[in-house]
């Protein structure tokens, strides 16, 4: 029989009703905190007026902007002149070595024609050779002077170049060093021509030379005349190349040049026209700011749209919408809409709502009939802020 | 909502009018569970206490003998006690009286009182469960109401009533009555319960009194016949 547990205490009742309860206790503080994000609490409403013709800071951005191009500008050129005037070092460079390549030639020259008198035997041959050597060193010099004085144009020309460049240089630095390798291509290949053309010339010699050792037991004096004919008809027809070549430069630099001129012409115009007329809209801008801040019908909006706002919970933060207000000149709202969506509906719902509620603005009646006018059309950003 | 919505957080920053209306719903939850929990222990043992006695009781044995093996009065329960009392009652008055009636008239007596003391323990503490379910949701309501109050006193101060500004008011004084509704519900699905099974445990006892009634008229009548006789 059941009759010795048959009373009941309440010790084990009361433990179970204690962790019934402590157990929804833990569920709650457990469960609702964690599942649920914390929303933003942006209770607060903040609306800024903006007006339909006010650039405001349009103006100073863009003089930022041109300022900030024109500084860039500066530095591309300064980069540039010194790419230059690297270009121009490594050109001198250039020209001394084959300078110190001649005289070495020169030196071989010399002693080849020294062994030649040797075997010839013969002092006159001898004299006449010297007397062939510096005619040749006559004429290198010459054409290196010429060369030299086509330098020294070409630099002339360069550094007038760059003076220009850098009184109105273009902004584009790509194409200006595409222009720039070229004029780098052309000047090697121009060397190269140079290099080919004195090394054909120093061939020739030799080969001259030479025949002139076998022949000059025969015909010394014919040789020479003929010989010098011909020197004279190389000689000629070297410079020519050059000055050719000089020319074809020439003509390319002018050309660059007009090139240039031309483009920085058209930039200049119409730089001086932005900056017509973004003075302009400054003074505009500025002007319509005074004046805004002379009435307060804007703000009296403002004010019943706040009051009337009822600005939605969740919201991302950062967001703001544009609405267009059309009144009557009685104040009464003709339409509401929405220019610039904030990309939550609900926000611009909430705006379109609170400016409909906050509707009709009969301060409107109270403002001189110019104001009423320019009134007549105007645009609210909103944005909720964090005031309560 | 954020953590300053969490429902400690707004138990916690209740007026105090609320949270004492909070506290006491606590409380009475707390007791009705208990109530809850040891009443079902109580009825169901009582169940099975008086199926094992019937069996006994229709097993065929002897009712003296029934008598002697169960202990003291005051430990027995159900319808042993009822038995109890009543057979102590029918062996006292056996003696001294030979009119039937008069014991059969003291037996039944007897048995009522043993009855009636079974229905108090039986039901005992389950007014407080009924208590419980129907007082308590009127008491969260209170809580709620008097929170509204404190929401809308607080909204006369603020420039524009925002939906926020109401919100954790209204959140708050809604805890009190959803505790009351909390303490309320498991009440009232317990108490109805509970004294269904309980009435019907009291119906058993009765119809056993009856049962045992009639046996010991029966017996008596035979007895009367013999004196006659």
């Amino acid at each position: 029989m059941a009759r010795h547990d048959s009373r009941v205490g309440y010790g084990l009742p009361v433990v179970l009703a204690l962790a019934l309860h402590v157990g929804v206790i833990v569920i709650n503080v457990l469960e609702f905190p964690g599942s649920e994000e914390a929303p933003t609490s942006a209770s607060v409403v903040q609306a800024t007026l903006v007006s339909t013709e006010t650039a405001t800071d349009q103006a100073q951005r863009a003089e930022a902007a041109k300022a900030r191009a024109a500084k860039r500008q500066a530095e591309e050129e300064a980069a540039a002149a010194e790419q230059q005037r690297q270009q121009e070092a490594e050109e001198a460079a250039a020209a001394e070595q084959q300078r110190q390549q001649e005289a070495e030639e020169a030196a071989a020259a010399e002693q080849q024609r020294q062994q030649e008198a040797e075997e010839a035997a013969a002092e006159q041959a001898a004299q006449q050779e010297a007397e062939q050597a510096r005619r040749e060193a006559e004429a290198d010099a010459k054409r290196r002077a010429e060369e030299a004085a086509a330098a020294e144009a070409r630099r002339q020309q360069e550094e007038q170049a760059r003076q220009e460049a850098e009184a109105k240089r273009q902004q584009e630095a790509e194409r200006q060093r595409q222009a720039e390798a070229q004029r780098q291509a052309e000047a090697e290949a121009q060397a190269k021509r140079e290099e080919e053309a004195r090394q054909q010339a120093e061939a020739e010699a030799e080969q001259k030379r030479q025949e002139e050792a076998r022949q000059q037991a025969q015909a010394e004096a014919e040789r020479k005349r003929q010989e010098e004919a011909r020197q004279q008809a190389e000689a000629e027809a070297e410079r020519k190349r050059q000055e050719e070549a000089r020319q074809q430069a020439e003509a390319e630099a002018e050309r660059k040049r007009r090139e240039e001129a031309a483009k920085r012409a058209a930039e200049a115009a119409s730089s001086s026209l932005d900056s017509a007329i973004a003075g302009e809209e400054q003074s505009i801008a500025n002007a319509r700011q005074a004046e805004q801040a002379s009435n307060s019908f804007q703000n009296l909006v403002r004010n019943a749209v706040e009051q009337a706002w009822i600005v939605p919970p969740n919201l991302t933060s950062g967001v703001e919408a544009l609405v267009r207000l059309t009144l009557l000149p009685t104040g009464e709202l003709v339409n509401t809409q929405l220019v610039q969506s904030s990309g939550d509906a609900a926000f611009d719902r909430s705006v379109l709502q609170a400016v409909q509620r906050a509707a009709p603005f009969r301060e409107m009646r109270d403002l001189p009939p110019a104001a009423q006018r320019r009134f007549r059309d105007f645009n609210l950003r909103f944005r909720p802020g964090d005031v309560r | 909502m954020n953590d300053s919505m969490s429902i400690p957080h707004l138990i916690l920053n209740a007026s105090g009018v609320v949270q004492f209306v909070m506290l006491l719903l606590a409380i009475a939850s707390v007791l009705s569970w208990v109530v809850i929990f040891q009443r079902s222990f109580v009825l169901r043992r009582a169940q099975r206490a008086h199926k094992q006695f019937e069996e006994r009781f229709w097993s065929g044995i002897d009712l003296n003998e029934l008598y002697r093996e169960t202990p003291a009065e005051q430990e027995t329960q159900g319808a042993e006690h009822i038995f109890r009392s009543g057979f102590r009652e029918f062996n006292r008055l056996l003696p001294k009286t030979r009119n039937s009636q008069a014991i059969l008239e003291g037996v039944q007596r007897s048995m009522r009182v043993a009855w009636s003391r079974e229905e108090e323990r039986l039901n005992h503490h389950l007014i407080f469960l009924a208590t419980v379910a129907s007082a308590s949701p009127y008491i969260g309501l209170f809580g709620t109401v008097w929170g509204i109050m404190g929401s809308f006193q607080s909204l006369s101060m603020t420039q524009q009533a925002t939906l926020a500004t109401v919100a954790p008011w209204i959140a708050e004084a809604l805890i009190a009555t959803a505790m009351g509704l909390f303490a309320a519900i498991p009440a009232v699905i317990f108490y109805n319960r509970l004294s269904s099974s309980s009435s019907k445990l009291l119906g058993k006892y009765e119809d056993f009194a009856e049962e045992f009634h009639s046996i010991l008229h029966r017996n008596l009548q035979g007895r009367g016949d013999q004196d006659a006789a």
